[in-house]
């Protein structure tokens, strides 16, 4: 199973795209008000950095995934254990994803679609693709969604010319000060994009060179669009109304009136982001199962991948009841710990580690 | 045949959930909501209208079975929007949707003894609604008897007022633009009056018409602090920048003739005064004029002549503004946005001033000054007189 560097660019690109469409604008401005761009693009710098970690560390042990390499550089025993958190985090990835995705058609179409019956059609295309074809058919899908999906996002943008009024983002920085901008970064940066994924996904890059500039200009395309969005959001609707905005980008594309006459196009861009969501899925799906086969040495990865579908369906049915388990968004414990440390500690101990053990062998040779 | 036919029935499970058969709606199973009012009720209730369009009597504006018929209104009151937005609904044979609404109409007595913003929640809440319709404050009536009223030219009277706004250049009082304003700690909302005026369409027929008859000016807590009638409100509109286009029609020197000019390129700038004291605002106003009309005897086919109507007409404009700025002011009704100005120039100062800024805004002193361009003087030179 070989991935080409354009298809890389678009698996990226789409899956930071989905998760910044859909989280960290509203922790951000929350937060920081008419300054959250400044902390959506703080936090996209460091979310770059931890991808760019997170690369030299693949460029390091290009012949492996994250499950082999890391029984290689910190030992089976711990090596083993810390996978289980990555396993853990792709997990609560997919479930919120999925659960985002099935909660909003509830709010905003199908009021009186089960929950159970929007889950179960996105999770079986999901997992079908993924017991099909694997991450081959994934990233063919991201080939051709991908380029829609990334212009439509960028297009909505400026779609509201006449509704913005520019100087709404002023004063910058006077109203909010660092702490409040820090604060907003520190909320929203673990959701901007997810660099863990190029730990499984790179071993399938068919040019290690080529696929790694892919993936550092797929993240910069969202973090680009997550900057804008922010913007845009602040010049449409001034730091108040934006403040109490949940899912910001959907109530952008609800102001776009064109000439009077474009309007409601929301239920155009409802769609793509189910396109999206999908990829971003099935590329979750997919690590997830290859890791979990290659960690257990169960062959078998397909049939992982059905039971993780099952698995993650029956956790967002269990949670859905339970609104403090939905609701962790904000959790201190895991955007202070748990996500940087996955995200960027680790990396960058596996780097440094990798690194030690090059020179060793250098001198060793020599 | 097993598998195809295991194959064949997750399909048809499939089918039936993808294309949300639970959630079908027929557009023939849909109400459209063109136009809502908000009305005061007894006992702390809310008394809300909706004018729903029926679409099988709707037909084009020539013939067909008369206007009277293409619409309905329906109100039912109750503690707050949600509540009696559904007890309409369960009167209501078809599903109640709000996304083409064109007007949100509040009656001034609504606006005297409820709180407006109480309304926001359920606007900015429920996805069904868009915010880019308009809101207007019906005076000296119910909002519902607005909604009631036929209308000579168009179906409906919401769609009518809509037109009516936009035809003459002022789209810019959208609820989403009344909600950030009202939001907003430097900005107080203008809103567009309506009047319910006897009006003789024909030469048999005198009916009642909605027209715009000014702005309303509101203060923080969004109580109406006075209202603004035409010539002043289209001033105040220009002055806090939402215009777009206006005319105005002024007296010439000698008291007896006139000159109408079509003012287009509506903008206004605020400024401190030289000393940047932000007590000291000098509000500029800018745009283009073109002469249609003009009654005395000056040949504005010279330069002199032109200089000078440009400088007069900077001059009255000038007066003008100004008499409605200090009446404005003394009712500490910012709605000029100076608050914003300040807390975008001098943000520091303005966190220690922001605090009761009615009431400092009324202290403030602000001059307006005119700098309007005479672009053209039409297509004759002296009058025909």
């Amino acid at each position: 199973m070989k991935v080409s560097g354009y298809q890389m660019f678009w698996l990226i690109s789409i899956s930071s795209l989905i998760v910044f469409s859909f989280l960290p604008m509203h922790l951000a401005v929350e937060q920081a008000r008419q300054d959250g761009w400044i902390s959506i693009l703080l936090g996209g710098m460091i979310m770059l950095a931890a991808t760019w970690i997170t690369l030299r560390v693949c460029m390091q042990n290009k012949d492996k995934t994250l499950v082999g390499f890391v029984n290689d550089l910190l030992g089976t025993v711990l090596g083993k254990i810390v996978v289980v958190f990555y396993f853990l985090l792709w997990f609560t990835q997919m479930a919120t994803i999925v659960r985002g995705m099935a909660e909003f058609q509830n709010l905003v179409m199908l009021h009186n679609t089960p929950m159970v019956l929007i889950l179960l059609c996105m999770l079986f295309l999901v997992a079908y693709a993924v017991y099909r074809g694997g991450i081959i058919a994934v990233s063919r899908c991201a080939e051709i969604i991908g380029p829609l999906f990334v212009l439509l996002l960028y297009v909505q943008l400026f779609l509201n010319p006449q509704d913005m009024d520019v100087k709404r983002v002023l004063p910058i920085y006077a109203d909010s000060g660092w702490l409040a901008i820090l604060t907003g970064t520190l909320h929203s940066f673990n959701y901007m994009v997810d660099p863990s994924i190029v730990l499984m996904l790179f071993f399938f890059a068919e040019n290690k060179r080529t696929a790694s500039r892919a993936i550092m200009w797929g993240t910069a395309v969202a973090m680009l669009w997550g900057v804008l969005a922010t913007l845009v959001l602040v010049f449409v609707t001034g730091p108040r109304i934006a403040a109490e905005l949940v899912v910001p980008v959907y109530s952008l594309t609800k102001f776009v009136s064109i000439l009077n006459f474009v309007q409601n196009i929301d239920a155009f861009y409802i769609p793509f982001w189910l396109f999206g969501a999908f990829i971003k899925l099935s590329v979750g799906l997919f690590i997830l199962s290859y890791g979990i086969s290659e960690w257990t040495g169960f062959k078998n990865w397909r049939l992982i991948a059905w039971l993780a579908a099952v698995a993650c369906l029956a956790f967002v049915l269990f949670s859905a009841h339970r609104i403090e388990l939905s609701n962790t968004l904000k959790n201190a414990y895991l955007i202070g710990l748990v996500y940087p440390a996955l995200y960027i500690v680790l990396p960058l101990i596996l780097w440094m580690l990798g690194s030690l053990r090059r020179r060793r062998k250098t001198t060793n040779a020599a | 045949m097993i598998r195809f036919l295991l194959r064949t029935s997750v399909l048809m499970l499939l089918a039936g959930a993808a294309s949300g058969c639970t959630d079908f709606i027929e557009p023939n199973q849909l109400a459209f909501v063109m136009g809502t009012a908000v009305d005061h009720a007894d006992d702390g209730e809310i008394e809300v209208s909706h004018q729903i369009v029926i679409p099988t009597q709707k037909s084009g504006p020539f013939g067909g079975s008369g206007d009277s018929d293409s619409f309905v209104v329906m109100s039912a009151k109750g503690k707050n929007v949600f509540e009696a937005i559904h007890k309409v609904q369960k009167k209501m044979t078809r599903r109640l949707m709000p996304s083409h609404r064109q007007l949100i109409a509040i009656s001034e007595q609504y606006f005297q003894k409820d709180d407006v913003s109480t309304l926001f929640d359920k606007l900015n809440r429920d996805p069904a609604n868009n915010l880019r319709d308009i809101t207007v404050l019906v005076k000296g009536d119910l909002a519902k008897n607005f909604l009631l009223l036929d209308h000579p030219m168009e179906h409906l009277s919401s769609i009518a007022t809509g037109k009516e706004m936009e035809i003459n250049g002022m789209n810019r009082f959208s609820t989403r633009q009344f909600i950030i304003d009202s939001l907003s700690e430097g900005t107080r909302p203008l809103v567009p009056v309506l009047q319910i005026e006897q009006v003789k369409v024909r030469s048999k027929e005198t009916g009642p018409i909605a027209a715009l008859s000014g702005f309303a000016a509101l203060n923080k807590k969004l109580k109406i602090a006075g209202f603004l009638n035409d010539a002043e409100g289209a001033g105040a509109v220009w002055m806090s920048g939402k215009g777009t286009f206006h005319a105005i029609t002024l007296p010439w020197k000698n008291g007896k003739d006139t000159l109408s000019f079509r003012l287009t390129h509506l903008r206004r700038r605020i400024d401190s005064a030289d000393d940047h004291d932000p007590q000291r605002i000098v509000l500029t106003v800018m745009a283009q004029a073109y002469l249609l009309e003009n009654t005395t005897s000056l040949d504005l086919s010279e330069t002199h002549y032109m200089l000078e109507v440009q400088k007069y007409m900077n001059d009255k404009i000038r007066e003008d503004l100004q008499l409605t700025m200090d009446k404005v002011q003394e009712w500490g009704s910012d709605v000029f946005g100076i608050g914003e100005y300040l807390h975008r120039s001098s943000p520091y100062w303005w966190k220690s001033q922001k605090d009761d800024w009615d009431h400092k805004f009324k202290a403030l002193d602000v001059t307006v000054r005119s700098n309007v361009q005479l672009r053209s003087v039409g297509a004759s030179g002296t009058s025909f007189n």
